[in-house]
């Protein structure tokens, strides 16, 4: 596997013995060593960046929120071997679909529908299914069929929509999952369920159970990242909500750090004006200096912490902006990416993005592109989104995959849910809208531990029913959590006397289909 | 453990068994394996057929549990995971399990639900050298037992500044620290500590736990997360803490305010707690979904608040742990889910019900005012309560008994209680068709009660009944019966439009006949060719116009009188400036759309009867009996309306049907005219039926209650059902009791004055119960469309009843929670308190005091305290102050490494509390150290500085929460529980601190530490402008030499001079800082205009710049951010 140069993983980084730390560290490093929970994770190094990352003190001494020390499911931790086997994927980036991208337009070919344009959808296909309480008092639902033509893409011949030509480019890397399905109707319970595998607030995200099970892997940015892509206002865009990269019952040091495109990158990264970085350093040291008397004075280890803390905030003001700094990409990454990555906040400049921050060791990074909830006007919209959106894609698992680094990166493409074949509110041979639609919508996953060139699952001649391999959105997370090393029965937390898991309750499999 | 002691059951054998063994052998049915149970002592030793004992008392290796946990046989060894996987405990653990087995497997409660005894403080030989109340006692013990000792008292200037934090969330200043220095009197600290229980600043700290644990917040929460007006409620929080409000008049007040007597309105805007958690208004919910998953969360925040019991968990099934049933908890959410409200909120930053809080010039009078209608509400609940009684005595006396109506050519009767099925039947004497079938869209049976559990209309249900109704012009007929309006989300009253009962051809110019509601006025027609556009209501799909003169009209508490203006979303300027540019495009985009087929006008002339009503209905989701009576004249005054057996006014519309037939062959429609319409959205229907006459107005007057009643009352009273007697006893008091009648109509005289007496006040929402039984269902795996069981609301199963007799309401839980039987209240407060004080409770998981909470680190000190609580007249202030009186509070706060290693959260307390301060606290001390802290109590949310689009990135346009508009002046500097809380975007100042985002309840704050942290408290600007501010007040107030100022600075923060060595860094840090300064005095001025607050000119800026760098070193101090 190639060691990219700036990812600080296990085997390279110098032993903490050697490390210019202070002395009270080292000592809490010897002592912390003899914990089994620590060397749990796969050696010491590896124990070390999480000891000196965001995830800091308290990871290590294991008193994250929830089962305390000497009392009944603090032993979990202890039986917490991560990664449970050799992972594919180190790290993961996931484009975040916000509205539930219509897959009938997109991805899920129905040719047959054309001549059904305007029919009634039968009732046998729709079922007693409740609808949303937007098109639950429409009196027809008439067949819409995809305005748009599709073509074969790439030697397996994937059938692509005409709207996403670039990542048509890329079809045979991607495994295309058409039978996505999710249990929730609205926007707020669906895009909970999709990112924290419940519909009710307060459970961890993806990206929080991940840096919590498998730590950082560098020592001046954050384990997980999220980017926020600029708003339209020719799109509907549903909200977002912190709630989505939020740490839930876990501690709130794993929760999501957003990377801004605008002011700064990172939330008061930026020194006030009028302090340089000079300056910085004499403050700090002032008030390191006076932090270890207090600590000789009192004895509270936590003001060891706070000192380390203190020092990986100014590693970030430095990392950060370097991170941020695109000037010295080359011009074939300009070409790769084209002109929109140029601008600060747009998706391909979030592809750029989080390609770098995936070089620079950021576990998971998770990408938010809203504006695909499409009531009204599809034709008039979706090529707007799709042209924002299809470039980026293909860029990015482009870059990734020249670079080596697609082998150990995972990349997700994925909404909340998709859209009614029927047209909501008026259909036109124009124009129609689309509902919400959970029983099936496409997604995408490529890179490490995906297996590639692949479609799975089929649905019915109306895209509305999965026919085969339905795969649900907890079997969907147990498959992210796989290709990254994880057994999604074993990456558990005991909260509230019970095991919790991303997947929830009921139980998930992973999607053995999609995996290489 | 000790040598020779036995086994507590409860601190060290259940936790075990607990976390080991209870997922598969524990409450929930649906997890067990081989039919073993172990929480329970009955169970426990069972007699399994097939299986050997699982416990043998006394006798280990006969038991089958100590087998199993020994062996050697992976399939055989337990525990195990669910996928099967053997999971093997310690053997710490085995040994436990063993010796407990070897004792006799002696089985205790569970030691919180047993009620706390106040245990005797234990006597030690060193309590005669320390100590100072029962608290220390009690810690003393415990570290006896552990072999550790407490440490020696904290100094004095240590222990003002953190006793001051910990009651005012504030610094001493340094004159209170000089003073209290000096104050040699034994009774110093004492005299301190009541003072500080005096100032207001105590009331606004303890407020900004209490928003924690209620989930306080100042959006919605969801989707658009607008604005949502209940900081009345906070000001209440503050206002109670500070007069001492009793604790257990304090919780009723938050829990069923609504429901109390009261001499001014506080308990009733206590009563917002309910409602404060989150809520939606999305355009495709489901309004039962929401509704079931509210009544949830706030079943689940009142168990983690109140009960301190996770009881969220028994939502899918019995709780795995606890007792907790799934009955129990649905059973606890019915309690919440009888509120006069729906459950979206039209994205109103106020929705129903709500009250005006009155300014504060007419406070007094509406007081009067109130104080009386409160009374009159008590003396007419004081009826209710004795209604089997009045009730009795009224049938007894056979005076102005019930009469029933005749059911002569009653054609149909639709009951609508058949509860599921699939046909409806027809309950009428001489029916046309006997039932009807209901279509494959099921109707929602149930959700709430009134004559019987109701029955609801999906949008897409469709009943069709059949040729009954088909009458002509010259017969007399009449129709109707229960109908309750609810709109949708996104669909206010004036979009409250549809047919409720019809028998009408649409295809036939709409022949026939119907009886419809369109903007809350209710319509009547008798049709022979109607003209298509006046007749045919809006699709579903079409969002209905607001028309111009469109009213809403709201019900007791909620004023009257609202405005649009008061309803409007809170936009920002900003928004508002959009709005308008996008309002003037629009036109020019209409193209865009797509094309709506619109047909020609249909100007076909119209031969009908349209009568209608001539004031819309008020929007209260309330039952309404509507009917109508036709004479068979062919004119329209033979037509008449009457609501709830009253005759309305009437409005003629058209008066053209003449003696045209109004015959035709369509079926009649519940709900909808014809089949391919939107029917009447989310409407229930209750005893519906149909007359083949003019029912006498004589009559019309009995059908509503009288009818019914009549019928109830043939039967003995005690074979009635609860909802027989509910509606017995409402037609009693609206009709016979003539106290009743009279104490509703003086509330009713007051209810005005009060509106107006409140006028230009601030809107709050608050809860107010429905009349009818509080019920909820069971759902299985907790889906909203699985509804099993109903159950009436209840306490849970395992605790002490409610007494007999009383309704199961908010007020009996109220009542309930701070009685003298209920083991948990006062445990789970003072627990809270302790973890305020302390940094953890006694019990660590203060959410969680079931099976799988932690187990009380001293649990005779928990329920001394408890009791002593109680006993004390729920005196908050007398709690706080006993604990920061124990000398266990005035500890040094020093710490070796062995204890560290021995106790790292300090749990056992031999030393003195020391953690960092919470967000909130810390921007507090910045601003009141540098001078720019505003004190002033209470009123709306404030927006300080925020960085830039910190909203706009998440937000939805349309929302009044897309535009952060940061504020000027004084509300920069307010207390930071004062700054506007945004559930779907947090402060990030605060975040970064680990507060909870309040959309689900927190007990206990995380307590974490990163370089975000850092990044907030060096370079956000309210932190670089306080540095400033405090670099000024000592370059003004210190002195001319360095070390004075440092020393003022330390005084300031720490209440102390600095040591030396602090006193070298800081000395040095000014030079090199000047040095930087005087060179580059660009910089300097850079950073002297951060922040709006001007800095002094007079100073010289390379100087003001340096000790604005000191300053900002100082208040990142380790010591600075711990108390």
């Amino acid at each position: 596997m190639k060691q990219h140069p700036l990812c600080t993983d296990t085997e390279q980084a110098s032993h903490v013995m050697d490390m210019a730390i202070p002395a009270e560290m080292k000592q809490e490093w010897a002592r912390l060593q003899t914990r089994r929970h620590f060397l749990g994770r796969s050696g010491k190094v590896l124990a070390w960046a999480a000891m000196a990352s965001l995830l800091g003190g308290r990871a290590l001494r294991g008193d994250a929120h929830g089962p305390a020390y000497g009392q009944p499911g603090a032993s979990d931790k202890d039986q917490f071997k991560l990664p449970n086997f050799a992972p594919k994927a180190k790290r993961a980036i996931y484009l975040f679909m916000s509205g539930g991208p219509s897959q009938v337009d997109l991805w899920d070919y129905k040719p047959g529908l054309a001549a059904l344009y305007d029919k009634d959808i039968p009732d046998s296909v729709r079922g007693s299914q409740q609808l949303t309480g937007m098109t639950a008092g429409q009196a027809r639902f008439p067949i819409a069929p995809s305005h748009w033509s599709f073509k074969r893409s790439g030697e397996t011949g994937t059938w692509v929509s005409d709207l996403l030509p670039y990542t048509g480019r890329i079809a045979d890397q991607l495994a295309i999952i058409k039978s996505t399905n999710t249990d929730a109707i609205n926007h707020e319970p669906a895009i909970m369920l999709m990112n924290t595998g419940n519909m009710n607030a307060g459970k961890p995200c993806l990206g929080s159970w991940l840096s919590y099970g498998l730590g950082s892997m560098n020592d001046n940015l954050p384990t997980f990242m999220v980017l926020q892509t600029k708003i339209n206002t020719h799109e509907d865009n549903q909200p977002v909500s912190s709630r989505l990269w939020s740490s839930g019952f876990l501690s709130s040091e794993y929760a999501g750090v957003g990377l801004r495109s605008a002011g700064d990158p990172v939330l008061y990264l930026t020194d006030p004006d009028g302090v340089d970085r000079e300056v910085r350093r004499n403050m700090l040291d002032a008030v390191n200096d006076i932090n270890r008397q207090t600590y000789q004075e009192l004895g509270d280890p936590e003001t060891n912490a706070r000192i380390s803390q203190y020092e990986m905030a100014y590693r970030m003001q430095t990392s950060v902006p370097e991170l941020a700094d695109l000037s010295k990409e080359p011009k074939s990454t300009w070409d790769l990416y084209g002109p929109d990555a140029r601008e600060p906040g747009t998706f391909a400049y979030n592809c750029l993005m989080a390609r770098r921050l995936a070089e620079r060791g950021v576990r998971f990074t998770q990408v938010y592109k809203r504006g695909w909830d499409m009531h009204a006007n599809v034709t008039r919209t979706l090529p707007l989104i799709c042209g924002e959106v299809d470039r980026g894609c293909y860029a990015l698992v482009t870059d990734l995959k020249q670079r080596g680094m697609l082998d150990d990166t995972l990349v997700v493409w994925a909404g909340e849910f998709g859209r009614t074949v029927y047209s909501q509110g008026g259909l036109t041979p124009d124009n129609y809208g689309r509902d919400h639609h959970p029983r099936c919508y496409t997604t995408w996953m490529t890179g490490g531990g995906v297996r590639t060139g692949i479609t799975y699952g089929e649905t019915d001649d109306y895209s509305y029913n999965v026919v085969k391999d339905p795969v649900p959105v907890r079997d969907f997370n147990a498959t992210i959590l796989h290709c990254l090393g994880i057994d999604h029965n074993k990456l558990t937390y005991n909260f509230q006397g019970l095991d919790q898991k991303l997947t929830g309750p009921t139980p998930a499999s992973v999607v053995q289909g999609l995996l290489a | 453990m000790a040598k020779g002691a036995k086994l507590d059951f409860n601190q060290d054998v259940q936790p075990i068994l607990a976390a080991n063994c209870f997922s598969c052998h524990g409450p929930d049915p649906e997890m067990r394996k081989a039919g073993l149970r172990l929480d329970l002592e009955e169970s426990a030793f069972k007699k399994r057929p097939g299986h050997p004992d699982a416990i043998v008392p006394g006798h280990p290796e006969q038991s089958e549990l100590i087998k199993r946990i020994e062996s050697t046989d992976s399939h055989h060894l337990m525990p195990q995971s669910p996928q099967g996987e053997a999971k093997p405990m310690k053997p710490a653990e085995i040994a436990v399990l063993k010796e407990w087995v070897k004792e006799g497997a002696v089985y205790r409660p569970h030691w919180a639900f047993d009620k706390p005894v106040k245990p005797q403080p234990p006597a030690t030989s060193e309590a005669a050298v320390w100590g100072n109340n029962p608290i220390d006692d009690f810690v003393l013990a415990r570290l006896k037992k552990e072999g550790l000792k407490p440490s020696p008292e904290t100094d004095k200037a240590t222990l003002i500044r953190r006793v001051t934090l910990d009651l005012t969330g504030l610094l001493p200043t340094p004159a209170e620290v000089r003073a209290f220095e000096n104050d040699k009197a034994p009774q110093a600290y004492e005299h301190l500590v009541d003072g500080l229980l005096a100032r207001p600043t105590y009331g606004e700290h303890r407020a900004r736990y209490w928003l924690d644990y209620a989930r306080y917040a100042d959006t919605y929460g969801l989707h658009y997360d607008n604005s949502r007006d209940i900081w009345p409620y906070r000001d209440y929080v503050i206002r109670s803490f500070n007069a001492n409000k009793p604790f257990d008049q304090f919780a009723m007040e938050q829990i069923a305010g609504d429901l109390m007597p009261s001499k001014t309105l506080d308990p009733l805007i206590a009563s917002g707690y309910v409602r404060l958690g989150v809520s939606s208004n999305e355009g495709g919910t489901i309004p039962e979904e929401l509704r079931a998953n509210i009544a949830r969360e706030r079943a689940e925040a009142y168990g983690a608040t109140f009960m301190g019991l996770t009881v969220g968990c028994a939502v899918c099934h019995d709780h795995k742990y606890d007792p907790t049933s799934q009955k129990d908890f649905y059973a606890l959410t019915a309690f919440f889910n009888n509120i006069q409200e729906r459950s979206f909120n039209n994205d109103r930053p106020v929705w129903e019900p709500m009250v005006r809080v009155p300014r504060a010039e007419s406070q007094d009078a509406y007081n009067r005012v109130w104080a009386r209608r409160s009374e009159l509400a008590q003396r007419v609940r004081d009826l209710h309560l004795q209604q089997r009684d009045l009730v009795g005595k009224w049938l007894a006396s056979r005076a102005s008994l019930p009469q029933a109506v005749s059911t002569d050519k009653l054609m149909l009767r639709l009951r609508l209680d058949e509860g599921g099925g699939d046909e409806l039947k027809n309950s009428a004497p001489h029916p046309q068709q006997a039932s009807f079938p209901i279509g494959k869209s099921k109707p929602q049976w149930g959700e709430t009660t009134w004559l019987w559990p109701d029955f609801r209309m999906e949008t897409s249900t469709r009943i069709q009944l059949g040729q009954t109704g088909d009458f002509d012009t010259n017969q007399g007929f009449s129709s109707g019966g229960w109908f309750m309006m609810r709109s949708a989300p996104n669909y206010t009253s004036y979009a409250e439009s549809g047919t409720l009962l019809s028998k009408m051809d649409s295809t036939q110019h709409n022949r026939g006949w119907d009886i419809s509601i369109e903007h809350g006025i209710l319509f009547v027609d008798l049709v022979n060719e109607g003209s298509k556009d006046l007749m045919v209501h809006k699709k579903a799909d079409e969002k209905e116009p607001e028309p111009k003169n469109a009213k809403e009209v709201f019900q007791f508490p909620t004023p009257t009188d609202l405005t649009a203006q008061d309803l409007a979303p809170n936009k920002s300027k900003v928004q508002k400036e959009l709005e308008k540019k996008s309002q003037e495009k629009k036109p020019a985009k209409k193209e865009d759309k797509p094309a709506e087929p619109k047909p020609p006008l249909d100007t076909t002339p119209l031969m009908a009867i349209r009568v209608s009503t001539l004031d819309p209905f008020p929007v209260d989701g309330k039952w309404r009996h509507i009917f109508f009576t036709y004479d068979g004249s062919g004119k329209a005054a033979g037509v008449r309306l009457y609501v709830n057996g009253v005759p309305v006014a009437t409005n003629v519309v058209s008066d053209t049907l003449g003696q045209a037939t109004i015959k035709n062959q369509a079926p009649m429609l519940l709900g909808m005219r014809s089949p391919d319409e939107n029917p009447a959205r989310e409407t229930r229907y209750q005893d519906i039926r149909f007359y083949g006459r003019a029912v006498a107005p004589e009559e019309t007057r009995r059908l509503p209650f009288e009818d019914y009643v009549a019928e109830v009352a043939g039967k003995p009273s005690g074979q009635w059902s609860d909802d027989e007697w509910h509606a017995v006893s409402q037609f009693y008091f609206d009709s016979i009791d003539k106290e009743a009648k009279d104490l509703e109509s003086q509330i009713g005289a007051l209810d005005a004055q009060l509106d107006k007496l409140s006028e230009g006040g601030a809107l709050t929402m608050v809860s107010w119960e429905r009349p009818s039984i509080a019920y909820a269902h069971v759902l299985t795996r907790g889906i909203y469309t699985a509804r099993t069981e109903r159950v009436e609301a209840n306490t849970p199963h395992f605790l002490p009843p409610l007494p007999a007799g009383v309704p199961h309401d908010r007020l009996a839980l109220a009542k309930w929670t701070v009685s003298a039987d209920n083991p948990l209240t006062a445990r789970v407060t003072v627990n809270r308190m302790w973890s305020e004080i302390f940094g953890a409770g006694l019990v660590e998981t203060t959410e969680d005091f079931g099976i799988m909470g932690q187990r009380p680190s001293n649990p005779e000190l928990l329920d001394w305290l408890a009791v002593e609580f109680r006993e004390s007249g729920w005196n908050v202030k007398h709690m706080y102050k006993l604990m920061v009186m124990s000398a266990a509070y005035r500890q040094s706060s020093k710490v070796t490494p062995a204890l560290v290693a021995k106790d790292p959260k300090n749990l056992l307390l031999a030393r003195g509390p020391r953690f960092r301060m919470d967000g909130e606290t810390l921007r507090d001390v910045a601003l009141q150290s540098s001078g720019l802290l505003v004190a002033k109590i209470g009123g709306p949310s404030v927006k300080p500085y925020q960085p830039p689009s910190v909203w706009e990135q998440v937000g939805i346009g349309g929302s009044d929460t897309l535009n952060y508009e940061q504020q000027h002046g004084e509300t920069l500097y307010r207390r930071s529980m004062y700054t506007y809380w945004k559930r779907m975007a947090l402060m990030p100042d605060m975040d970064a601190f680990d507060a909870p985002m309040r959309d689900v309840v927190c007990t206990r704050r995380q307590r974490t530490d990163t370089p975000l942290q850092a990044l907030v408290t060096m370079d956000d600007v309210q932190w670089v402008e306080a540095a400033r501010a405090l670099a000024q007040r000592v370059i003004k107030e210190g002195g001319k030499q360095p070390e004075q100022r440092i020393d003022m600075m330390s005084e300031i923060l720490l209440a102390h001079d600095p040591p030396p060595q602090m006193a070298a860094v800081l000395e040095g840090s000014i030079a090199q800082m000047e040095k930087h300064y005087t060179a580059d005095p660009k910089d300097a001025a850079k950073l002297l205009d951060v922040g709006e607050k001007k800095s002094d000119a007079s100073i010289p800026a390379p100087e003001l710049a340096a000790w604005t760098m000191v300053a900002s070193e100082m208040l990142n101090l380790d010591e600075t951010l711990n108390k």
